[in-house]
């Protein structure tokens, strides 16, 4: 590939990213533009802010890779990231919308009056939020060195850099800007060297990809531990997309519940035309680039696909446009995570010495340096491997707590901090044994792959315990019910600072 | 954190916990998601087995190279999308009136 091409496109990315935080920092006064952009963010524009921060390499270059290797089995991947957007708007969307909380630990301590499991919340926003950010750095260095021969640290300090000045400078209003511009443009990166390429095969007579009857049929193999594979990532995937700090908290920029249905509906299309284009580069690859399996560099079939099938100049500004999208990837689901994270640790630390916008700012770059350092220090993981961990805690933690927070009165807050500890150990722990010792069998199988057993452990512990504890339902649950449950007028009391 | 709230405000929330509207606003709710929920979780749960059991049923070709899985998956995410539609007009037309009125009587009682 052409070193020039790729830096060129890198850089532009990077300077667009700044140039559009920088204009939403003009118009970011107040604490609240910095945490939720004023709640005034038209469903639009907040759909493909959401697009953009979702999709992130994974989605990018990842499901391309995972279909050429794979087949027809890795599509559960993106249907199951798109279904999730659905049960985020049966369940929680509207209700949270109107809780008139900032964060996740914020509409736990509005729903249950306790400090105690705001602290867990918290806690667990972070350990979800470095999970899924660490990955994102390495893959970004990992691009960065693929594109331009630089050391893998490079695109690793660049991305985490970028992110922290704009969150620094602009906070959730100028994340809003970027993250929109970034979800268009990385569909643009997909959608133009498709046209191009599906040209070509045509001109060369379309042929068919060459493959084992297992690669075009789905779950062919038959087994029962497939199928178990299989239900739980759709259990980790459904269940976790309420979860994820970084989705989650778009929903309170909507400037209503009926905005936030909305938002959810323009999502689901967005992200289910987005995820038909990088299966068509799997396909296409299974074609034309079958020997990237063998090297076991399947991720890099976006990139080189352009290069291979057309050549040329066209072939390389195409490839330049793809790393743009790639690196667009990292930026915007980074800055999302960052911003996230920085929201709920500034919470904590803003009091009598720090403003609102000073205590968020300093924990934007205390938010970023952890996943940095190990993403510097520690071996590669698959970034599909570390997301879908991610995933699996979130949907056994927070996804207990929203769905029984808001349709459930009974729920208390000891109920709430067993399920989310239990909860949480057991998505937690999994993913350290497999990398650790990666067992073999029916344990190692469940061990791999926790959601299917750890979700219900967190929905188990959290009924039973507060049926254990029903004395202590919070005296307000009558207020906080209503106040969900009808829309936001209903709000003399609403906090809304 | 402990929040004020005037004693008639609370006072109307309790009333409006307990009336018959809010119980129909969370029944409108049930009514549409539980039934949905379940007959959702079937349709996908029985992809998942048909792909993995019924090789024989998911391999008939349909026209030309589009089998029956093909066409099932795709309509796995055509229905994904379905039922949020659906879901967004259901509250529209069933469950935000009565959040609506419910709104309008909490105003009335706590500024009267």
């Amino acid at each position: 590939m052409n070193t020039t091409y790729g830096i060129v496109a890198i850089t532009l990315v990077a300077v667009a990213t700044l140039g559009i935080g920088a204009f939403g920092l003009r118009v970011s006064r107040t604490t609240s533009d910095f945490y939720v952009a004023s709640r005034s963010v038209s469903p639009w524009l907040n759909s493909s802010a959401i697009g953009g921060e979702y999709l992130s390499a994974a989605s990018f270059l990842g499901v391309a890779g995972l279909v050429l290797a794979f087949g027809a089995d890795m599509l559960w991947y993106p249907i199951g990231w798109t279904t999730g957007y659905l049960l985020l708007l049966v369940f929680v969307a509207a209700p949270l919308r109107r809780s008139g909380a900032y964060t996740i630990p914020d509409f736990a301590q509005v729903r249950l009056q306790s400090a105690g499991v705001r602290r867990v919340a918290t806690a667990l926003v972070v350990a979800v939020g470095w999970l899924y950010l660490m990955p994102q750095f390495q893959g970004a260095g990992l691009t960065v060195r693929t594109v331009t021969g630089a050391p893998g640290w490079v695109g690793t300090v660049v991305v985490a850099a970028i992110v922290v000045v704009n969150v620094v400078l602009g906070g959730m209003r100028s994340i809003t800007f970027v993250q929109a511009f970034q979800y268009w443009l990385k569909l643009t990166a997909l959608l133009v060297p498709v046209f191009f390429l599906l040209a070509a095969w045509d001109d060369d007579g379309r042929p068919s990809p060459v493959a084992p009857s297992d690669w075009i049929d789905p779950f062919s193999t038959g087994d029962a531990t497939g199928l178990y594979l299989t239900y739980s990532v759709m259990a980790a995937t459904f269940l976790g997309t309420m979860g994820l700090p970084h989705v989650v908290v778009r929903f309170y920029t909507n400037p209503d519940g009926r905005a936030a249905r909305r938002t959810t509906l323009i999502v689901l299309g967005l992200l289910g035309t987005f995820y038909l284009l990088p299966t068509l580069y799997g396909v296409l690859g299974r074609i034309y680039a079958t020997d990237l399996i063998d090297s076991g560099r399947t991720d890099a079939v976006v990139l080189e696909l352009p290069s291979r099938i057309l050549g040329g100049t066209t072939g390389e500004v195409l490839a330049a446009l793809l790393t743009a999208g790639a690196f667009a990837a990292f930026l915007s689901t980074s800055s999302g995570l960052t911003m996230s994270l920085a929201a709920v640790m500034g919470q904590g630390l803003a009091g009598a010495r720090l403003s609102g916008i000073s205590a968020l700012r300093l924990a934007a770059v205390g938010s970023v340096v952890v996943p940095l350092a190990l993403a510097l220090s520690a071996e590669r993981i698959a970034v599909a491997s570390s997301v879908t961990f991610a995933f699996a805690l979130a949907a056994s933690t927070f996804c207990p707590l929203l769905v029984l927070g808001i349709w459930w009165r009974g729920l208390t807050a000891p109920g709430a901090i067993a399920g989310m500890v239990g909860g949480g150990l057991c998505a937690g722990v999994a993913p350290v044994l497999t990398i650790a010792g990666s067992p073999d069998g029916w344990f190692g199988t469940a061990m791999s792959q926790p959601a299917l057993w750890s979700v219900p452990v967190g929905f188990g512990l959290m009924i039973g315990v507060s049926l254990l504890t029903r004395g202590s339902v919070p005296l307000n649950v009558a207020r906080t019910m209503v106040r969900l449950h009808t829309p936001e007028r209903l709000d003399v009391d609403r906090r809304d600072r | 954190m402990v929040e004020k709230v005037s004693p008639e405000a609370q006072a109307a929330y309790e009333r409006i916990h307990a009336s018959d509207d809010f119980a129909r606003l969370k029944k409108a709710y049930l009514g549409f998601v539980a039934p949905m929920t379940v007959a959702f979780l079937v349709w996908y749960l029985l992809y998942v087995l048909c792909s993995s059991y019924a090789g024989g049923f998911m391999d008939q070709q349909l026209i030309g190279n589009i089998n029956v899985a093909l066409v099932f998956g795709l309509l796995q995410f055509v229905t994904t999308f379905g039922i949020a539609y659906w879901y967004a007009k259901y509250s529209a037309a069933k469950m935000d009136p009565i959040a609506d009125a419910l709104d309008e009587e909490f105003e009335r009682e706590v500024q009267s």
